[in-house]
Formats: structure tokens, sequence, C-alpha cells
């Protein structure tokens, strides 16, 4: 299976980055690793995302909402010939109290593929804790197939 | 029976809600709870959105939404934190677009360490739900 190249890897970090609004803009993502194998992604400290008042402490649901994005792009570059996509289903494990102002790191992948489903797996730690997960999660998505792919769609006219 | 979680007071529920920043995020006030349920409405935010062309929710914060609605149905009057959840799975069921978004939790079982509730959540109308999510908490 071909390798992501260099080109199709900044095209890809530049979309995902410039969308200009919306949750992935707000997240400040920055992809630290793409390949059709999986993806790393890296979220910083956002004090937003806390839920008690020192703000040292990430609620559950910003870490649902990264899996989710961090999937996506996954799919995004492991699938050729998408044209959409939609979260079908999401199960999150919540293995620790996600309590520290360090970055953020996930890493995720498609498993399988079929014509119309895509499932994916991925897993969450602080930056330099790999060895304490404070996430992990899968989820099924609903694929379609277009002429154009998602990939091509949206890197077209980029060149210029 | 513990009376007073039978009148809950809406304000005191939506002004621990106003102190988590996360909640700030979501943006959503809690329109009725008693001691098994809660009832929420977001407002719609564009970092909320997923799908910048479609202008469509992000799958993440509508599965955000619903846990902070279920925790508030497990535990109204938290004092610093919200209760703690364990895990949670969602369905998607339809695309939710620009506009309020609605969800209601309810307590199926209570038990002395684990809380299982069930989150609906929806936008015109409850006959079509936009998701639907199962979650657990501890309550040690």
């Amino acid at each position: 299976m071909a390798e992501v190249t260099k080109q199709e890897m900044a095209q890809i970090a530049r979309l995902w980055n410039a969308r200009g609004k919306g949750l992935i803009t707000h997240m400040a993502l920055d992809i630290e690793d793409v390949s059709r194998d999986g993806v790393r992604v890296r979220m910083p400290f956002n004090p937003d995302f806390c839920i008690d008042e020192d703000q040292t402490l990430l609620h559950g649901g910003i870490l649902t909402a990264l899996l989710d994005s961090v999937f996506g792009l996954a799919n995004f570059v492991a699938i050729e010939g998408i044209s959409t996509m939609a979260t079908l289903d999401l199960r999150v494990d919540y293995l620790r109290a996600a309590r520290s102002r360090a970055d953020v790191i996930v890493r995720a992948h498609c498993f399988r593929q079929t014509r119309h489903i895509a499932f994916n797996a991925g897993s969450i730690w602080f930056d330099g804790h790999e060895e304490a997960e404070i996430a992990r999660g899968t989820a099924s998505f609903a694929l379609t197939r277009g002429e154009t792919g998602l990939f091509g769609a949206m890197t077209e006219g980029d060149a210029s | 029976m513990d009376r007073s979680r039978l009148v809950m007071d809406l304000q005191t529920v939506n002004a621990n809600v106003s102190r988590v920043p996360f909640f700030r995020f979501l943006n959503f006030e809690v329109q009725g709870v008693d001691s098994l349920r809660a009832n929420t409405e977001m407002t719609f935010e564009s970092r909320h959105i997923g799908n910048p062309v479609m202008e469509l929710y992000h799958g993440g914060i509508i599965a955000s939404f619903m846990e902070a609605t279920a925790a508030i149905a497990v535990h109204p009057e938290f004092a610093e934190v919200p209760a703690k959840p364990v895990n949670l799975t969602v369905d998607y069921l339809r695309p939710a677009t620009r506009g309020p978004l609605f969800a209601c939790a309810n307590v199926t079982r209570k038990g002395k360490r684990i809380a299982s509730v069930s989150v609906m959540s929806w936008q015109t109308a409850r006959e079509k739900p936009v998701a639907e999510g199962l979650y657990h908490f501890l309550l040690v």
C-alpha cells in the first residue's frame, strides 16, 4: 500500500489546521505523524477543556471529541475514494483521571475497512506518559464512496 | 427519600454548571432536574462545529453535552467537580445542524458504586433523535 508522500502530508496538515472555524481549530491540533497505518496528533493543554476551577482536570468529553476527530483523519488518509463519512457509534473508556497540564497525545488507526464501513481504535495519554493511558476508544464510520475522493476534492486547486 | 432532591433548585444547579470551565465552553442550561432525570438545552456556537461546510455539530461535542447532562442527572448538586464518568457508548442517528440541541438524561440504575445513565439528544422533535448514549459513572 502506497505511503503518504511528504507533499500529501503537508497538504493534509494545512487543510486540517486551516479550517477557519469549529472545534478542531479550537483544539489547536498538531499532526505529528501520519501514514496509512495510523496517525499521531498532539492537542495542547487548554484550560477551557477542564472541569475544575483550578483547571488541571480535563473533561472526558474533550477526549471523546479528540478521538472522534482523529479517527476521521485516520480514515481520510487510509481509505481511498471517500466522499463523505459519518460517525455511526463511538465507545470510550476513561482509564484514569485526566489530571495534568501537559499536552495530550492521541494515536489512532483504521483497523478494518469495507466498502461501506470503517472501524477505528485509538489511545490517549499525556505527553511523556505513554505507559499511563488516560482513555481508549473504538468507533465505526459509515462511508460514502464517490468518484472524487475527499482527499482529492479537498486538495484540488491547492497547488494554485 | 431525600426530600431535598425533590425540590432541586434550578438556579443552584445552573450556578454549579457555570463554574465548570468546560460546561461554559459547551454553553448549556439545565431546564429541569429531579432525583433521576435532567433536561438541558445547548446554544449553538461556531466552536461546536465539526463539519464547517455543512455547519454540523461535531460528534464529540454532542457526546460531551450528553455526558454533562448525564453527570447532572447522577449528581445535580455537585460541589467541586461533576460526577466521575467511567465509560460511554454513543449511537449517532442524525446530523445535528445549526441551532439549539436538547438532551434528556435518565438514571436507569443507581447503585452504591455505579450509576447507569441513558441519554437522548434531539433538535426539532424528540421523535427525531440526533444521538443516543449510555454512560456509566463511579459514585465513590
